[in-house]
């Protein structure tokens, strides 16, 4: 007889990294499905082409590199989606495949792929195609919440994702429930965001604030596991710094892309952030 | 819950190695009768043989922590196998402090965690009883439901010999020991029991005194050192065994997962796991994991003839089923490793450093303070094997600092 022996535990979880990525793919869906209802035929065009260049390129590197081709683990899909997800419906449909490509190719696979990044993908992707290209990605509106009904269709929306308050947070409820996406960052940033509004003299952003471009951001861009820090005072931390980084992007008047450079240059900061957080064990002095 | 009495098995194999420490020498020859009771190995602690019969090798055989240690392999006689034990019954108030102590460290009883804590010599204050299950083991909580007051005994006795002047007995909310162990206390002041809710891993000995002691254990000294012993229920139980004259030859494993009929047994120490198995019912399917222990921190078993030892606390079977094979991926830093580490510990970067032989890095992650319980192994989303990777890299700190003294000396 002979029996199987490996170190322990010999039980474990059913959460995987496939199931994280396509988790989060699921909690997006239905701000995704809520754009495709409102802006029609572009917007559904705008997400396929992304995904679809987002999937293409990262099975090209990877096998022009010789390396296994992990398509399936969802993370090329996952970052196509959010990408397509922050365009205007009016941009041209090569913008953000472009983006796609240089968010895998240069911000995911340079970097070491999965796991090791610096830059979230779909902000350092999302920042050339605003260097690039300025003119073509701005918004023929801003949203502004201005009543109830605009939680669940915003109609000032000029972003995909800017359609649906309401479908964000549907989904970031979910990944935040099963931890796909970090609590800590997500939960301690959404409400300093919303105290501190008011009290440092910019309460007048808050109707912006609340529209689904700032819920992803702070839920699914600011939270994502990969690029925030591990520890957790770090997390806080973390949490704390983009709410900074947002107001004071605020103040000039920046907007969403405010929101995705605030994400952006915390993420630079986050192994900084790590290094200088390492909690001490019990029993430790 | 009950406790099966199964048949002795034909042959038992005692392992001359019990407990974390050196392997104790043979006081017996191939050839031998010895009766049960009789004591077979000495060394650092003692070892009785838990059958009657005659010894027919003394060789190195399968140890359940995956080595051969020497062992004594006997052949049982039938019948005659019962422990006579000393007739003689007396409280513990009347037993001496001395005749105690040395009953207890001339037993050979040996904690479920390896250790020999109850004969440390230290300034005690406060003994603490876990008696929380570790997974789905409930050994622990058959003990109390089936010899309360045996255990009310033992611990009276234990505290009257190490100076404790108060004792604490942790069990679980829910437990069907709870209400049986404090209607048991009811008269002494200073037994107290704490119900507490599932929580693992319980028997991190720092973790238990901190929780239920109000002692925090720094870095570098035991629960002892800060007056606090933590025993378990075994031991105790093993105490008043020890006491009415029996040493530890017999413990109750619980026997759990694809078997016929799950539960707790009394098994002599030294029986064969497959003879444990089969006796409780034998395996329902095909089994392809015997694990000796938890199922999140035991150890998987090559051979099924690996014998009970004195810290074994349960057998778990499973089948194919049972057994999560995803494939490693790559670490994606989700930190759900980092919120499960009872102890505070970043066992990702420690998996990373240990894993690139950065040994250096990982003392400076207090490396040494992990307590291999598993968690951050069973959350983890990518599959890392991250206890067997820290445990190398402990392994490695251990060869720099050794090499390090050769140095400096």
């Amino acid at each position: 007889m002979t029996y199987t022996i490996s170190p322990p535990p010999h039980v474990k979880s059913n959460e995987t990294v496939k199931r994280m990525m396509w988790g989060t793919v699921a909690a997006l869906m239905p701000v995704a499905i809520m754009a495709i209802i409102f802006f029609g035929l572009p917007a559904l065009i705008i997400i396929l082409a992304t995904v679809i260049a987002a999937v293409v390129t990262e099975v090209v590197i990877y096998k022009a590199a010789s390396q296994p081709v992990t398509i399936d683990d969802g993370n090329a899909v996952l970052i196509g989606l959010l990408l397509a997800l922050l365009m205007s419906p009016g941009v041209p449909v090569w913008v953000p495949v472009i983006g796609a490509v240089f968010a895998i190719a240069v911000a995911k696979y340079i970097f070491g792929g999965t796991g090791t990044l610096v830059f979230h993908p779909v902000l350092v992707g999302f920042a050339f195609l605003l260097a690039a290209w300025p003119t073509l990605m701005g918004t023929a509106s801003t949203p502004n919440l201005g009543g109830l009904w605009d939680l669940i269709l915003e109609n000032g929306a000029g972003r995909l994702i800017e359609i649906s308050p309401a479908a964000v947070l549907v989904g970031g409820a979910f990944v935040l429930y099963k931890r796909y996406v970090d609590r800590r960052v997500a939960i301690s940033a959404t409400i300093l965001l919303l105290l501190l509004l008011p009290i440092v003299g910019m309460g007048s952003q808050l109707p912006y604030v609340l529209t689904g471009g700032y819920f992803l951001g702070l839920i699914f861009l600011a939270a994502d596991p990969i690029t925030s820090p591990v520890t957790k005072r770090g997390r806080f931390t973390y949490g704390i710094l983009i709410v900074v980084l947002i107001l004071i992007q605020l103040h000039f008047d920046a907007y969403f892309t405010g929101m995705c450079f605030a994400v952006l240059l915390a993420n630079a900061l986050g192994p900084f952030i790590d290094r200088n957080t390492i909690p001490k064990p019990i029993g430790g002095k | 819950m009950k406790i099966a009495t199964i048949r002795t098995s034909d042959q038992v194999i005692i392992p001359l190695q019990q407990h974390d420490g050196a392997v104790c020498s043979s006081l017996v020859s191939v050839g031998d009768t010895i009766s049960v009771g009789q004591l077979i190995g000495d060394g650092e602690f003692r070892i009785h043989s838990s059958v009657s019969g005659e010894v027919t090798a003394i060789s190195e055989l399968p140890h359940p922590s995956g080595r051969e240690v020497l062992s004594v392999v006997i052949k049982v006689h039938d019948g005659a196998n019962v422990h006579e034990g000393a007739s003689e019954e007396s409280e513990p108030e009347e037993l001496s402090t001395g005749k105690i102590r040395r009953i207890i460290r001339d037993s050979g009883i040996v904690e479920p965690n390896g250790r020999l804590t109850l004969c440390a010599k230290a300034d005690i204050n406060t003994i603490i009883i876990n008696g929380t299950n570790t997974d789905d083991l409930t050994a622990n909580a058959a003990l109390m439901t089936n010899s309360p007051s045996e255990i009310i005994y033992g611990l009276k006795a234990l505290m009257k010999t190490v100076g404790a002047k108060k004792a604490v007995i942790v069990i679980e909310l829910g437990s069907a020991a709870l209400q049986i162990m404090r209607t048991e206390t009811i008269p002494d002041n200073n037994i107290k029991i704490i119900a507490t809710p599932t929580y693992y891993p319980p028997g991190t000995e720092n973790v238990l005194s901190r929780k239920f002691a109000g002692k925090k254990v720094p870095r570098g000294s035991t629960p002892e050192d800060r007056g606090v012993l933590i025993t378990s229920v075994t031991a105790i139980r093993a105490v008043y065994d020890a006491l009415h004259g029996t040493p530890m030859i017999k413990k109750v494993v619980t026997v759990a997962g694809a078997v016929g009929s799950p539960g707790n047994a009394l098994v002599e120490i030294g029986a064969p796991i497959k003879h444990v198995i089969d006796e409780c019912g034998g395996c329902s399917g095909t089994p392809v994991k015997i694990i000796m222990d938890g199922a999140v921190s035991g150890m998987a078993q090559y051979a099924d003839e690996v014998p009970v030892i004195k810290t074994t606390t349960g057998i778990l079977v499973q089948t194919e089923r049972d057994i999560n094979r995803e494939p490693q991926t790559p670490c994606i830093n989700c930190a759900w490793c980092v919120d499960e580490c009872p102890i505070g510990l970043m066992p990702h970067l420690l998996y990373g450093y240990a894993d690139s032989a950065q040994f250096d890095k990982c003392a400076e992650l207090y490396i040494g303070d992990c307590v291999e319980c598993g968690l951050c192994a069973y959350v983890c989303p990518s599959k890392l094997p991250l206890v067997q990777i820290i445990r190398y890299g402990k392994h490695g700190v251990a060869e720099i600092a050794a090499a390090e003294m050769e140095v400096s000396e």
